[in-house]
């Protein structure tokens, strides 16, 4: 359905009221209007029944957002991510000389531009390595888990040919998007949205060319088609009394499910109440009358160079937030331990391969064309203004980071961490903070903090912490 | 620096008695057990101890042999192409093909990821928008809905009750309860409006919907004979049967054999399987089982630079898994003989690219006609380790990765298990070493460095049989510049070069055994349990006195008590 033609259904709220399937639903409301004659449900007439709601959702339009700007293969490798690295003579390219307020960014940073970011290096996981079982050091996934999880890898072992590496906890998108003060009782349509840019994959950890995850094989697949993008976003179905009827037959379906349940065992009755939940979540998204865009960008191309594609996808995803669709989102140029070939750069080799091959000057113009995504992705971000004269870019707290420090050892030290977006004015943009061995989760800290969120302690398996990083929050 | 103990390194042998030496420090095989293993735990094991209570099996030791004991039920989901083929069976061809939640293949098979994975939140609202537009598609033209239903709801009082009644058998696989039927119709009757087909049309949606529908839910019944176990129930054989034999759901002959309690009998499934072997369903779902456990999905969008393998194109990169698929087909359905000729035969199918990357004199063959061939008896290829698809995903974009080639041989073809690298191993090889030499020369330091060598013993001597061959399959005979050395040995026996290998594994037990493993992991769903591999002994007996052919391995399986019954999971209250 193409967005010209297609009616945006106006902004006033009904179901937001209908807090978690309490309260009174659009549904109920549908069906007294379907059984006497008044379809059109008039704005006045609600604003009389729940005053002050629709000032409420306004107030919504300005909350903090947060995001995860996710590359693979961390950073061209220098002294200090180890020994070993040093021998190669590489200078270090990502860390700033200066540190605190007004450093100078380095030319990997250059691609960011005059964007509000700050930078924090020198940290690395702290979850403990056990001897046995063995997999917990290995840099593709003890560095992931802990950067977007804070805790390691499950299985904690390494069954490397069975493609089983999945989350023991949420990934830091959903950490945010299910926190219960994030939204609270207004939740966006979408609680979160996750993209992706490349499809390639490491076969050899299988499914994993994914970042978002609910917990262990709980992934949220990141949507890697523009137009897939687009229509859930913008191709809402605007009758509402079809709408009405899809939501109530969710009910019909739930009751199946709630049978079911009564037959299963352990493993099996926790997938069906995930699938029971987002069923509800289904429902309510139906009935939310609000949370629309009034007016849809045009339906986007396609396209195989990642920077081009970071545009389509950035303004996709520039316009949903702005228009309230929601306010967390994954963005993943690259999956970990991607084996993307950057052709179009003179590589010839899968991108991971280039790294065990020891391709410093490869892998140096990869990390700064995956930085120049970023750059766009910023880019879009600054470009989005609301009425009230604040970018997206003012509201946002967008964490970019890889996998680990660098992918020629793998070697988890130094892991790159950028602080994107003024966060409502709670980061402070412009600062380097350096710990050398750090806790990784630090950031974690700092980030929920500076998002209004309570965080006594992040971080598990000897990675928790209770410190945020000096001078970062505003 | 590393500084720990090697026991985890053992290598245990799936679904063979073979403990291999060399990369193991001679620990005891480990191998999952306990009947009440979930797919999610098995995954771990491995991980829990080397006490060695598992090693090898019971005709090692001369014991009795142990009996069968079934694993937990697993729920798997529809895989994708399953929940295609359930709307076309039950709506018809031509519907609207919505994007549907990604498979994952954990353990190489999709029907394991869709027993483990949890369907996302998108993943659900895919599926709500999909049932909406093949339900409506159907509905909105009256002719294709006057025939799915069967009679008009707006004349006939019955014809919503009966519509449901029939249709939800179909759906769900099993008849309704009648507390469903209420369910089903009362929802038609509500959101009917007026309109009776609209009714209907939101009662497919939801059936569409219902997790009975979405999931395979098979937990069993006592079997009469023995109350202390538990048998699938007929109308779960159907699903199984359908579901394995043609990746798609009972056509209406199955569920009345389900109905009337044919599929209890070993004679009723086997005449249920000898019909429907003969359907060309079973030929996609076989080329299906074998593109997932020959794992290849790893070719898909392999790339090489033209300027230096002339030869590649994406069109040959699909070839190459053509190729593979003719060959299958080839040995299972046109020849109907000994499967496992698949890694020693010197036939095979090419297009004109294929001919040309083979050197090979190919009449009739063109981009899209594909024409048999015996490759020579004195060339350098025979089976599928010596063909494009087994060479080019198992190499890097510009240089050959023996490690990758001998690793597929241990793990895809023998089902041995190579583990990871050691935590804080350096796993690069010397990169300022500037004495030019070839690969090969390159990775023998995997072996001098003891801590390497423990694996790299294992997977390389194998994997250098296939230096002849670059990393598009082509032949060579020299390596940068230098005379390529294609020795190399597996498990101690000397082989000169990759075609010495194809004659090994044509005496190698463990290709059945294997490919068995292999078979019974993508039927049911998860990993097997240790208490199940003697169900699976019993099916690779009678493979072998079938002639390996592979018809008669599925139809050893379907019939076999590992397929046909289910552990006692306990139920939550």
């Amino acid at each position: 359905m193409s967005a010209d033609t297609k009616k945006r259904r106006p902004v006033p709220n009904i179901a937001q009221v209908r807090k978690s399937g309490r309260g009174i639903s659009r549904r109920t409301l549908l069906r007294g209007a379907i059984g006497g004659s008044a379809v059109g449900l008039a704005l006045p007439w609600l604003e009389a029944m729940f005053p002050g709601r629709f000032a409420q959702a306004k107030a919504a339009a300005l909350e903090p957002i947060f995001g995860v700007f996710f590359w693979a293969n961390g950073l061209p490798w220098h002294a200090k991510h180890g020994e070993a690295q040093g021998q190669g003579g590489h200078p270090d390219l990502w860390t700033p000389a200066d540190e605190g307020p007004g450093f100078t960014p380095t030319q990997l940073m250059t691609p960011l531009g005059s964007h509000p970011f700050s930078v924090a290096t020198g940290l690395e996981p702290k979850t403990e390595v056990p001897g046995d079982p063995p997999g917990q050091g290995d840099g593709h996934m003890r560095g992931f888990m802990v950067t977007l999880t804070g805790d390691r890898i499950k299985p904690e072992g390494f069954d490397h040919p069975s493609h089983t590496l999945t989350a023991l906890r949420p990934t830091l998108d959903q950490y945010v998007a299910t926190h219960e003060d994030f939204y609270g009782a207004f939740p966006t349509r979408f609680r979160s949205l996750e993209i992706g840019v490349s499809s390639a994959r490491f076969h050899d950890y299988g499914h994993w060319n994914n970042i978002s995850y609910n917990g262990p094989d709980s992934q949220n697949p990141a949507i890697m088609s523009p137009t897939q993008l687009y229509n859930l976003l913008f191709d809402v179905p605007d009758d509402l009394i079809a709408v009405g009827r899809r939501a109530r037959l969710l009910d019909v379906v739930m009751d199946d499910a709630a049978d079911l349940r009564t037959k299963l065992g352990a493993n099996d009755r926790d997938r069906l109440d995930a699938h029971l939940d987002h069923l509800s979540e289904i429902q309510r998204r139906l009935e939310l009358t609000s949370g629309t865009c009034d007016t849809a960008p045009e339906p986007p191309g396609d396209s195989s160079d990642l920077l081009i594609k970071t545009d389509i996808m950035a303004e996709l995803l520039a316009v949903a937030l702005q228009c309230g669709l929601t306010r967390v989102f994954s963005f993943m140029l690259t999956s970990p331990a991607t084996t993307h070939v950057f052709t179009n750069l003179g590589v010839n080799n899968d991108m991971h391969a280039t790294c065990h091959a020891g391709e410093w000057e490869q892998v140096r113009a990869i990390t700064d064309y995956q930085m120049q995504a970023f750059g766009r992705l910023l880019d879009r971000f600054a470009a989005t203004v609301d009425p009230m004269g604040d970018t997206l870019l003012d509201r946002a707290c967008i964490f970019g980071t890889s996998e680990y420090g660098e992918g020629w050892q793998h070697s988890v030290k130094e892991l790159p961490v950028v602080l994107a977006g003024r966060c409502n004015g709670n980061l402070n943009p412009g600062v380097h903070v350096r710990e050398q061995g750090g806790n990784i989760s630090k950031v974690h800290v700092t980030m929920l903090r500076a998002l209004g969120l309570e965080t006594p302690s992040f971080g598990w398996n000897g990675g928790e912490t209770s410190e945020e990083l000096p001078g970062l929050r505003a | 620096m590393v500084s720990r103990t090697y026991k985890h390194l053992a290598i245990w042998a799936l679904g063979t008695a073979v403990v291999v030496g060399g990369c193991s420090g001679n620990t005891p095989a480990q191998t999952s057990e306990g009947s009440s293993s979930t797919a999610a735990e098995t995954s771990e094991t491995g991980t829990t101890g080397t006490t060695g209570e598992s090693s090898g099996t019971d005709d090692d030791t001369g014991d009795p042999p142990k009996p069968f004991i079934p694993g937990d039920p697993v729920m798997p989901r529809l895989t994708e192409v399953q929940y295609r083929n359930c709307v076309e069976s039950l709506l018809g061809l031509g519907l609207p093909s919505l994007p549907l939640e990604p498979d994952t293949n954990p353990y190489l098979f999709y029907n394991i990821g869709a027993a483990t994975t949890v369907l996302s939140e998108l993943g659900t609202q895919l599926y709500e928008e999909s049932a909406m537009a093949v339900s409506g598609a159907v509905f909105a033209d009256e002719a294709r809905r006057l025939t799915l239903v069967g009679c008009n709801p707006e004349a006939d009082t019955e014809c919503t009750l009966n519509f449901i009644t029939r249709f939800g058998r179909k759906a769900f696989r099993r008849p309704l309860t009648s507390d469903e039927v209420d369910r089903w119709v009362g929802i038609a009757e509500e959101l009917a409006e007026g309109d009776p087909w609209q009714g209907l049309r939101y009662a497919v949606a939801g059936m569409l919907q219902s997790p009975y529908f979405l999931y395979r839910v098979e937990r069993g019944e006592p079997d009469p004979q023995d109350p202390t176990r538990r048998r699938y129930t007929a109308w779960e054989m159907a699903t199984r049967l359908s579901f394995l034999l043609w990746n798609s759901p009972p056509d209406d002959i199955l569920l009345a054999a389900a109905e009337s309690g044919e599929l209890l009998t070993t004679e009723g499934i086997e005449a249920q399987v000898e019909r429907m072997l003969d359907n060309p369903r079973t030929r996609i779902a076989i080329q299906s089982f074998f593109a997932q456990y020959l794992d290849l999905s790893r070719l898909d969008g392999a790339t090489r630079d033209p300027e230096v393998y002339p030869l590649y194109t994406p069109s040959l990169i699909v070839a190459m898994r053509k190729e593979v698929e003719l060959l299958v087909d080839d040995l299972v359905y046109r020849q109907d003989t000994d499967v496992r000729q698949l890694f020693s035969t010197r036939n095979t199918f090419v297009n004109s690219e294929l001919a040309a990357l083979y050197e090979l004199d190919a009449p009739g063959a063109s981009p899209i006609a594909y024409v048999p061939v015996e490759l020579p008896e004195d060339g350098p290829r025979a089976g599928l380790l010596t063909l494009g698809a087994f060479l080019t995903m198992n190499a890097h974009e510009s240089y050959n990765s023996p490690t990758a080639r001998g690793k597929y041989v241990r793990e895809r073809v023998l089902c041995q298990e190579v583990p990871p690298p050691p935590d804080d191993v350096d796993l690069n090889l010397d990169p300022d070493d500037s004495d030019p030499k070839t690969l090969r020369e390159t990775l023998e330091e995997h072996r001098e460095n003891p801590v390497c060598a423990a694996c790299h013993e294992f997977i390389d001597p194998p994997g250098f049989l296939f230096e002849n061959f670059d990393p598009l399959g082509g032949y060579r005979t020299l390596d940068n510049g230098f005379p390529v050395d294609a020795s190399g040995d597996l498990d101690g026996v000397p082989l000169a070069n990759a075609r010495e290998l194809a004659e090994l594994l044509k005496g190698d037990t463990r290709i059945a055994s294997c490919m068995i493993t292999q078979l019974y992991r993508h039927a049911i769903g998860r990993k097997e349990v240790f208490t199940e591999r003697p169900g699976l002994k019993h099916i690779e007996g009678e493979f072998a006195d079938a002639g390996y052919r592979f018809g008669e391995l599925l139809r050893a399986m379907a019939v076999s008590e590992a397929f046909r019954y289910v552990g006692d999971e306990e139920v939550l209250p």
